[in-house]
């Protein structure tokens, strides 16, 4: 009996050396970012320290980071939208009309994760350059709505799938449309899971560095590109900088958190039953 | 009976010829490409045939690409699903279900980070003079430590990284998953004074085999996305020895001699690699 309780304890000692390191290393740059230099850059780590607001000041009044920032908003918006606006009715065909092809078009979907981002972007970074699109939002948009439209539909269908379908039914009976069914029926009751889905686009192009690193060079560079050049500097390192604009990139998706872990709740909740 | 109706048609066609086209323009303009001569300098190359792909088996940095990717996907994918099972069951066994919620919740969180941020949170941490992580190292035994610059431990120190994102992610989908089993087995092997560990070695994972091979096939898949990390952590140092297959192509078309065609004809190899292996695998998933 009290073996069993000492593994009791140990499993949880385990589990909260887990759960440190899951929070600690960016509470740690999170404090940081609110560092002087001088603060950062010591013998022993400081936990005690004056705060400043310096560091946010500086990257949010450099142009590249707020440009990165600009570009960033605007490309993962667009894609995400086209994503979502396509994706969403296209996951519902398939979840409720399954024809022969079905299977191969869900997996069709699935293999476009299979593919290198290597062995796209640089392709497309010829086909740009060829078109003169090249390093434009444009571009970037088009280029990320490939992944927001795949994404948004592989993870729909199950969405859609878990509407119940004794719901469409009665509706079909009272003499709704197609159409009026998938707008005012199907919508609505999958709408939390759609949003899982939708923010998990959302969070996978934000957070994009190896196709946007290809495809831009100035105009439109994202975030994720700005904050690595900054990390990228030499011997004399801003840190408290540095770490201020790794916050700021890891804010948006970690507004998602919640939303995110509903989805996976309601993925794993409805199967049981 | 289903009448006819126009909505699968117009639901699904506008997608699928949008993602065909990104998908198939770019992957035959790689193959393209790779069959060419051209570089960054010169947009006009002329057509050399498999010439790229047979330097490339005589490119000893693309036999070392190829054992370092290698390497990196058998080592994060293994170390993942350890961690995973192993939190996951250390969360259905140990927490109480409030407990559970805020630590899934927290679990969550370095997956949901930017790799770019997580990468360098941790080459931050493992900075030898100001690392948070190295510290206790340097105040025990007065030197500092370089895990990022030494060959030896330079790749395992990124894969700890991919580690910390998806092993703590997976482990809250390890902790569903034993979440749905029944719980009659469970209880007739306690009947049997079976231990702990014995009812999850013979019973619990046996009886998520399915689901784990998927989750393995994912992370075997995400893993092939180590760029970003490899990237920002170490641009594939010291020396060579963390440059997997992507970061040489992109090394090999962009820094330093701007050959796409070389490039390309690597990226068309991993696609066809990976192709293969993923569809074959998949096939025997379903």
């Amino acid at each position: 009996m009290s073996a069993r309780k000492l593994g009791r304890l140990v499993g949880r000692i385990l589990l909260l050396v887990a759960a440190f390191s899951a929070v600690f290393p960016v509470f740690w740059t999170l404090l940081n970012a609110f560092k002087n230099r001088v603060d950062i850059v010591t013998p022993t780590p400081l936990f005690i320290f004056t705060p400043t607001l310096d560091n946010f000041a500086y990257v949010l009044g450099r142009e590249s980071v707020f440009a990165g920032l600009i570009n960033s908003l605007i490309i993962s918006g667009a894609s995400v939208l086209i994503g979502a606006l396509l994706g969403l009715p296209a996951a519902y065909a398939i979840a409720r009309y399954p024809n022969r092809w079905s299977r191969d078009v869900q997996f069709f979907v699935l293999s476009l994760r299979f593919l290198p981002p290597v062995a796209i972007a640089i392709p497309l970074m010829v086909i740009w350059l060829d078109f003169g699109l090249y390093d434009t939002r444009l571009s970037m948009i088009v280029t990320y709505t490939l992944l927001t439209l795949a994404t948004v539909i592989w993870l729909s269908v199950p969405a859609f799938a878990r509407v119940p379908k004794e719901v469409e039914e009665a509706a079909r009976v009272d003499g709704y449309g197609p159409y009026a069914i998938f707008f005012l029926i199907a919508l609505p009751i999958a709408l939390r899971s759609l949003i899982g889905a939708v923010a998990f686009a959302f969070v996978l192009v934000w957070n994009e560095f190896l196709i946007a690193l290809m495809l831009t060079t100035s105009d439109a560079k994202t975030l994720p590109i700005v904050a690595s050049e900054l990390t990228q500097l030499g011997r004399d390192v801003p840190w408290g900088i540095l770490n201020a604009s790794v916050v700021l990139l890891s804010i948006p998706p970690l507004l998602f958190i919640g939303v995110l872990s509903g989805m996976l709740n309601s993925a794993f909740k409805r199967k049981t039953s | 009976m289903k009448q006819k109706n126009s909505l699968p048609a117009i639901f699904l066609t506008p997608a699928m010829m949008i993602l065909a086209v990104l998908a198939l323009v770019p992957t035959v303009y790689a193959i393209y490409i790779s069959l060419q001569n051209r570089e960054l300098s010169r947009p006009d190359g002329d057509f050399v045939g498999l010439a790229n792909y047979i330097d490339l088996f005589s490119d000893r940095r693309f036999i070392n690409a190829i054992g370092v990717s290698l390497t990196w996907e058998a080592v994060t994918v293994g170390m993942t699903l350890i961690v995973a099972v192993g939190l996951g069951i250390l969360l259905f066994e140990c927490a109480s279900p409030r407990m559970r919620n805020i630590l899934a919740l927290l679990f969550l969180m370095p997956v949901i980070l930017p790799r770019v941020s997580a990468a360098f949170v941790w080459k931050f941490a493992f900075h030898p003079l100001y690392g948070i992580a190295t510290y206790p190292y340097k105040a025990i035994t007065g030197q500092p430590l370089d895990l990022l610059s030494n060959p030896a431990t330079a790749l395992a120190t990124v894969a700890l990284v991919d580690v910390w994102q998806w092993g703590l992610f997976f482990s809250v989908i390890v902790l569903k998953l034993l979440q749905t089993l029944p719980p009659q087995p469970f209880e007739a092997a306690r009947l049997d004074h079976a231990r702990t560990w014995e009812t999850y070695t013979h019973i619990a994972i046996p009886m998520l085999k399915a689901p784990l091979i998927s989750l393995a096939f994912v992370k075997m898949i995400e893993s092939l996305r180590a760029f970003d990390l490899i990237y920002v952590m170490t641009r594939g140092g010291p020396g060579i020895t963390t440059e997997t297959l992507d970061m040489y192509a992109f090394s090999q078309g962009f820094i330093e001699s701007g050959r796409i065609s070389y490039a390309s004809s690597m990226a068309v190899l991993m696609m066809i690699a990976t192709s293969i292996v993923f569809t074959f695998i998949w096939k025997r998933v379903q």
